[in-house]
């Protein structure tokens, strides 16, 4: 073999650092900002902006870890029920101790660990399907958040998380923090997922679990990881999303938030069947949807309309996948 | 095969029970029905329950297990077929359906009958787009289902404005959930709620004798088990695959009927409000048994874990005052669910599957 042709094969051994999914999904991204700037002047304004990007941060953080999670092969659908243990448990101790901005975040980071722990430990020990278990747990995580809540509400939520908001306190130089710390964190996933053998060992699992054990990779622990991992993100979310509400938070939080991830990850590019994802596209992705959800309030037309958008994205986005892949084999 | 037939013998009886009770599923949920049953009635007897739990109040809770029975069936159907299927879409049908029905009976005044046809047949329809996804394209059924289900939910709510159907005619359709004595023997046993005979059994029976008595049933299993085997063999593995979720749709189109009648409206959000439909449809079909990979999975299992979470939460409402109760539901749908599953993977290992 020559040198050129090795140098050849060991390129490729890493996928290119953006793949054409993203390019289509920052195509579609402008195309549609452009039509929305259009169609609502004020759409392209920093009042607009802002607000949008802040609503994109806790769905695409948590689609961060969704994406290794899928990655993996597996799923978890009980985020919902876990954001709404975490903002709960965090609102209900901002309110009766006061604690700080750090102490809350702590709190809640601490809480979805713990969440993350029993699915993992109960998907990689269990030996089960993660949906499945998954599933079950959602159910779990409910009851918890809902007996945390007691009877009703949780009022007078103090502005201690405001640095995480819509509001002055939570930008620097324009930019939210909100979107910022999620920008950092997919920034050091890109990272990991792609230039560290850790990171890699989560597509060598997705792509064939034996061939991934018999190869070395703690398969277990791994996939324990992934799991906790989605836990930790989670409560950091929650905080985005307690900071992003007024002072009330009610029973119907985190409700549903789970497709909503799920749709940003697969609209992303990220492979359902595992081995093969990337999480700058899930942050393309929700942001999309973010948008969509946006400009259809802006234009006026039922908010209820963005779902059928959202809908129609997943087709196409796996859709275009799919002959992608099919155009790849008949070559 | 010959493992088991040399164990046998040696066998103690101990051994036996549990070996059954792991293997056959229908078995672990007769026990745990008596189980759960005689517990309440032996909490009724001490007079820790805010309302007694008798055999009336047992029949009429049944009016819950009608929409989650048939949802669970169509769940049975998809997942049977295989390579991941599953359909997170039947909530949004039975919305969107529902709509349907209530212009059809409710506003264009069509009689009862064209209007539940057309219904079900609708459902069929976005079973249909489904199945053409999932089956034809190679949509991964999650991806599909998951893609429908947004579509259809806000189809639901702009086709009238969000606003609910409820005109004379479909609040006239509430009789079709009351309960009524059976003939013969009815002043023996309690009233048992009409949906029962007008719509559970009758689709029952129908997925019932698909499964076990025609030729597509045979060809949904396998296809199920291995549909690279199936395609070798000569089966037509896209095409059942496709029935299967345009089936799915149809009982979803059905079960819209038994909704809108329940809840005297056509509601937009009917089939996806709070938790939605499909997620304990999902749960049903797991715990009676069906292997979310595919291939394994019969009617009865469903039918008998439909009977138990039904008559489980029928109790735990009454055994917590107010709200609790509703949250106490999660807490035993999940914890039963993650014991199911886990106990699958048991068995799996264990003694190669259950049944």
């Amino acid at each position: 073999m020559t040198a050129v042709a090795e140098a050849k094969i060991r390129k490729r051994v890493l996928p290119t650092p953006v793949t054409g999914q993203e390019i289509v999904l920052v195509g579609v991204l402008v195309v549609l900002w452009a039509a929305l700037a259009v169609s609502t002047p004020a759409f392209l304004t920093a009042g607009s902006i802002q607000p949008l990007l802040v609503a994109t941060a806790p769905i695409a953080l948590v689609g961060v870890a969704m994406t290794i999670v899928i990655i993996t092969g597996g799923i978890d659908v009980s985020v919902g029920g876990a954001i709404m243990v975490c903002s709960v448990l965090t609102a209900k101790a901002l309110v009766g101790s006061e604690v700080s901005l750090g102490v809350a975040v702590l709190l809640s980071v601490a809480a979805g660990g713990l969440l993350g722990l029993v699915n993992g430990v109960l998907i990689a020990y269990g030996r089960v399907h993660a949906i499945i278990i998954t599933f079950g747990t959602a159910n779990l995580f409910m009851f918890l958040g809902l007996q945390i809540f007691g009877s009703g509400t949780v009022n007078g939520i103090p502005g201690t998380l405001a640095f995480f908001g819509r509001g002055p306190d939570g930008r620097t130089l324009g930019v939210p923090h909100a979107f910022l710390i999620t920008l950092l964190i997919t920034a050091a996933a890109w990272w990991y997922l792609r230039h560290t053998a850790g990171g890699r060992h989560f597509f060598a699992i997705g792509g064939d679990p034996q061939a991934a054990r018999l190869a070395g990779v703690r398969v277990q622990r791994r996939v324990l990881l992934a799991y906790v991992l989605t836990g930790l993100l989670v409560g950091m979310a929650s905080c985005f999303v307690i900071a992003q509400g007024t002072s009330t938070l009610d029973q119907s939080v985190g409700a549903g938030k789970e497709l909503a991830v799920i749709a940003a990850v697969v609209i992303g590019g990220t492979s359902i069947m595992g081995g093969r994802g990337s999480v700058l596209g899930t942050l393309l992705g929700a942001l999309l949807v973010q948008s969509v959800a946006s400009g259809v309030t802006q234009l006026g037309w039922r908010s209820q309309l963005s779902d059928l958008f959202v809908g129609i994205f997943i087709i196409v986005a796996v859709g275009a996948d799919l002959l992608r892949a099919r155009a790849r084999r008949n070559r | 095969m010959t493992a088991a037939t040399v164990k046998a013998p040696a066998e103690n009886p101990a051994a036996k029970i549990l070996r059954v009770l792991l293997t056959q599923r229908i078995a672990l949920l007769a026990v745990l029905i008596v189980i759960v049953v005689a517990t309440f009635f032996i909490n009724d007897a001490g007079g820790y329950l805010t309302a007694p739990y008798d055999f009336d109040y047992m029949s009429a809770s049944l009016i819950n297990a009608i929409p989650l029975a048939m949802l669970g069936l169509a769940e049975l159907l998809v997942i049977l077929s295989g390579r991941g299927g599953i359909d997170l879409s039947v909530g949004a049908i039975v919305s969107l359906a529902g709509m349907v029905f209530g212009f059809a009976y409710g506003e264009w005044g069509w009689p009862l009958w064209l209007a539940i046809l057309a219904t079900a047949g609708f459902g069929a329809l976005l079973g249909a787009v489904n199945g053409f996804l999932v089956s034809y394209i190679g949509f991964p059924a999650l991806i599909a289902t998951l893609a429908t289900f947004y579509a259809y939910k806000s189809l639901a709510i702009v086709i009238n404005n969000q606003q609910p159907i409820s005109t004379e005619p479909i609040q006239d359709l509430f009789s079709l959930s009351k309960s009524v004595e059976l003939p013969l023997f009815g002043q023996y046993v309690p009233d048992v709620p009409l949906g029962i005979f007008t719509f559970l059994l009758p689709t029952a029976v129908a997925v019932w004798l698909l499964l076990a008595r025609t030729s597509y049933g045979r060809r949904l299993y396998a296809i199920g088990t291995n549909d690279v085997a199936a395609r070798w063999s000569g089966l037509p593995v896209r095409d059942t695959r496709f029935k299967a979720y345009v089936y799915a749709g149809l009982i979803s189109g059905l079960v819209a009927v038994v909704t809108v009648g329940q809840f005297a409206s056509a509601r937009p959000d009917a089939g996806v409000s709070g938790n939605g439909m499909a997620l304990p449809a999902i749960t049903i079909a797991v715990l009676g048994g069906v292997a979310i990979t595919g291939g394994i999975g019969r009617v009865s299992g469903v039918v008998l874990a439909t009977l138990l979470i039904v008559w489980l939460n029928a109790g735990i409402l009454l055994a917590f005052v107010g709200n609790e109760g509703s949250q106490y539901q999660l807490l035993a749908l999940g914890a039963v669910l993650v014991f199911a599953a886990l106990l699958n993977g048991l068995t799996n290992r264990k003694y190669g599957g259950s049944q």
